[in-house]
């Protein structure tokens, strides 16, 4: 049954219709450039792939591309493995509920703060800048997110399932890989994917860690913005909105109902 | 509890540790040392000679408490603007969008999930001056002549709305998709107004997403410099702007973890005074 409201469902449509058009105006219009023939501000002339086929060809944005891929398959790895670890501890008996509150504290620092201090840091310890700071970094950024999603959802399991393991003679061990884990993969799995498009993204961290040697895709694309406008931008726009909406997909097929956390 | 003890009989006890000591090793520890080291003077070679305060009071200047005072209006007005959006957006999604709600779900999360930066260049293409914007405005003969978008304040404004939008839609949605939507036919049934109705029954009940969804914008808001600086033209100075600039030049690095040691102290009074002021205004609603 709709509701009523201030606004009455008509102009409710539009102002929803407006917030969308204001998000997606501006991809509309970078997507369709990227398969003009000239240059922007020159108004459209013919259709053309030259600028996806230009982007392939750029071996360099590749590499830093890459390197994006080992940061965040690493920190998804070690922050997914970390949870795992934690709630295992937990389903031990471990008390974690008094530390939980430690890694909320990604999210009240700016990241801007918590880049600084781990350049100071690095910087003290003598640790040089580069893909292993990054991958540190970026795991602490996965933490904030994989710990208090993965033990929320820990803390909703039924026990009678895992109390039922145990009374129909499983081990401990095998209670924990064969009822525990398999009920909690759908929020490992989401939380991976979170973390992943995080780290893949993350420019404010990366830009103070990364040193002067290791380049990502972010810092690439903002060396390439600050150089003004270039039609491979364009398509590797495209790219990367095909592959963000692939995972936005799973994404959506892992989320149960009203669950749906960033 | 009997069954957590047998199962504390196998396996390490220690395994749940590596999470705990990596945050603090490589989060809490950091941010102590930046604290610690705005309070320490340095020989030229990095010898400690002793406590002072003279970095801290380096920046009892009015220049910076303008740029302070202006991240505090950028993230404060950010806020707001991302809230009067994105409330009647989690509203329609989680009450009237129906069959189409996964589908403008969807939509909403995939330029959430896309590299920002691209967002900002997709934002070039709107506001430059051969732009969308200017182009349909010249065509409708709205304006004579093109309008300067880009390297304003508009424009920085426009770009903090556009990427922090998603962060305050999803908590309130999810809390809107928690309540219980017969309070408000309830709320109908005993004669309150639509108004009674928002701002007795619902805002209260959703304060939960509203505080985490503030809290999300406006601290992010606070330190960005990324986002002034590609769409401002660097014109205009905030705290993230001061404190990048003054890490990464040569020499200063200390003197740019004291300035951001001083506004993030002030941030973190600031975001305690908002929490219970949002408190309130949920609390006030319930007498």
């Amino acid at each position: 049954m709709a509701k009523p409201s201030y606004i009455g469902p008509v102009g409710h449509i539009l102002l929803v219709a407006s917030t969308y058009l204001f998000l997606w105006v501006p991809i509309i219009v970078l997507l369709a450039f990227s398969f003009n023939s000239e240059v922007f501000p020159a108004p459209w002339k013919s259709f053309t792939f030259k600028w996806y086929i230009e982007l392939i060809q750029n071996i360099y944005l590749w590499k830093t591309f890459v390197n994006s891929l080992i940061i965040a398959f690493s920190s998804t790895f070690i922050s997914i493995l970390m949870g795992i670890f934690l709630i295992f501890f937990v389903a031990q008996g471990g008390r974690f509920g008094k530390y939980l509150n430690l890694f909320y504290g990604s999210v009240i620092i700016p990241e801007t703060v918590l880049g600084v201090s781990l350049l100071g840091f690095f910087g003290l310890t003598s640790i040089s800048l580069g893909l292993a700071t990054l991958i540190v970094g970026h795991t602490i950024l996965g933490l904030g997110f994989v710990v208090p999603l993965v033990y929320a959802r820990y803390l909703e399991l039924d026990t009678r399932l895992t109390e039922a393991s145990l009374a129909l003679g499983a081990t401990p061990l095998q209670t924990f890989f064969k009822v525990t884990l398999p009920l909690l993969k759908p929020t490992l799995i989401s939380s991976a994917l979170l973390v992943f498009i995080i780290s893949f993204d993350d420019f404010i961290l990366t830009y103070f860690c990364s040193g002067s040697s290791t380049q990502t895709l972010s810092l690439y694309i903002l060396s390439m913005i600050r150089s003004g406008v270039s039609p491979v931008m364009n398509a590797l726009s495209a790219v990367l909105l095909f592959i963000s909406s692939i995972m936005v997909i799973i994404y959506f097929h892992l989320s149960t109902r009203g669950k749906i956390f960033l | 509890m009997k069954i957590p003890k047998s199962i504390t009989s196998e396996g390490p006890f220690a395994i749940g540790i590596p999470a705990i000591v990596w945050q603090v090793l490589f989060f809490c520890l950091p941010i102590l040392l930046i604290v610690i080291t705005s309070f320490i003077e340095f020989s030229e070679i990095g010898e400690v000679l002793g406590f002072t305060f003279e970095k801290i009071t380096y920046f009892f200047n009015p220049i910076y408490f303008r740029v302070i005072g202006l991240s505090f209006a950028l993230a404060l007005s950010n806020a707001l603007i991302c809230f009067s959006l994105a409330y009647p957006l989690a509203y329609f999604l989680a009450f009237r969008g129906r069959r189409f709600k996964s589908v403008l779900l969807f939509f909403l999360l995939i330029p959430f999930w896309t590299n920002f930066l691209l967002h900002v260049y997709a934002w070039f293409y709107v506001l430059e001056k051969h732009g969308f914007v200017n182009n349909l405005l010249l065509s409708l003969g709205i304006i004579q002549e093109p309008l300067v978008l880009l390297n304003t304040p508009i424009a920085i404004m426009i770009m903090m709305a556009y990427y922090y939008l998603p962060f305050m839609v999803l908590p309130i949605y999810s809390s809107l998709e928690r309540f219980n939507p017969s309070l408000i036919e309830a709320s109908y049934d005993l004669g309150a107004s639509w108004f009674q109705t928002f701002r007795q029954i619902i805002l209260p009940l959703t304060m939960r997403g509203i505080r985490a969804g503030f809290f999300l914008v406006y601290i992010p808001s606070f330190g960005e410099f990324a986002i002034p600086g590609l769409m401002g033209g660097d014109k205009i100075m905030f705290v993230g702007t001061v404190v990048s600039e003054f890490i990464l030049a040569e020499g200063t690095g200390s003197l740019g973890a004291a300035f951001m040691v001083i506004s993030g102290a002030l941030l973190l009074i600031s975001a305690i005074f908002f929490y219970f002021l949002l408190g309130r205004l949920s609390g006030r609603a319930h007498g």
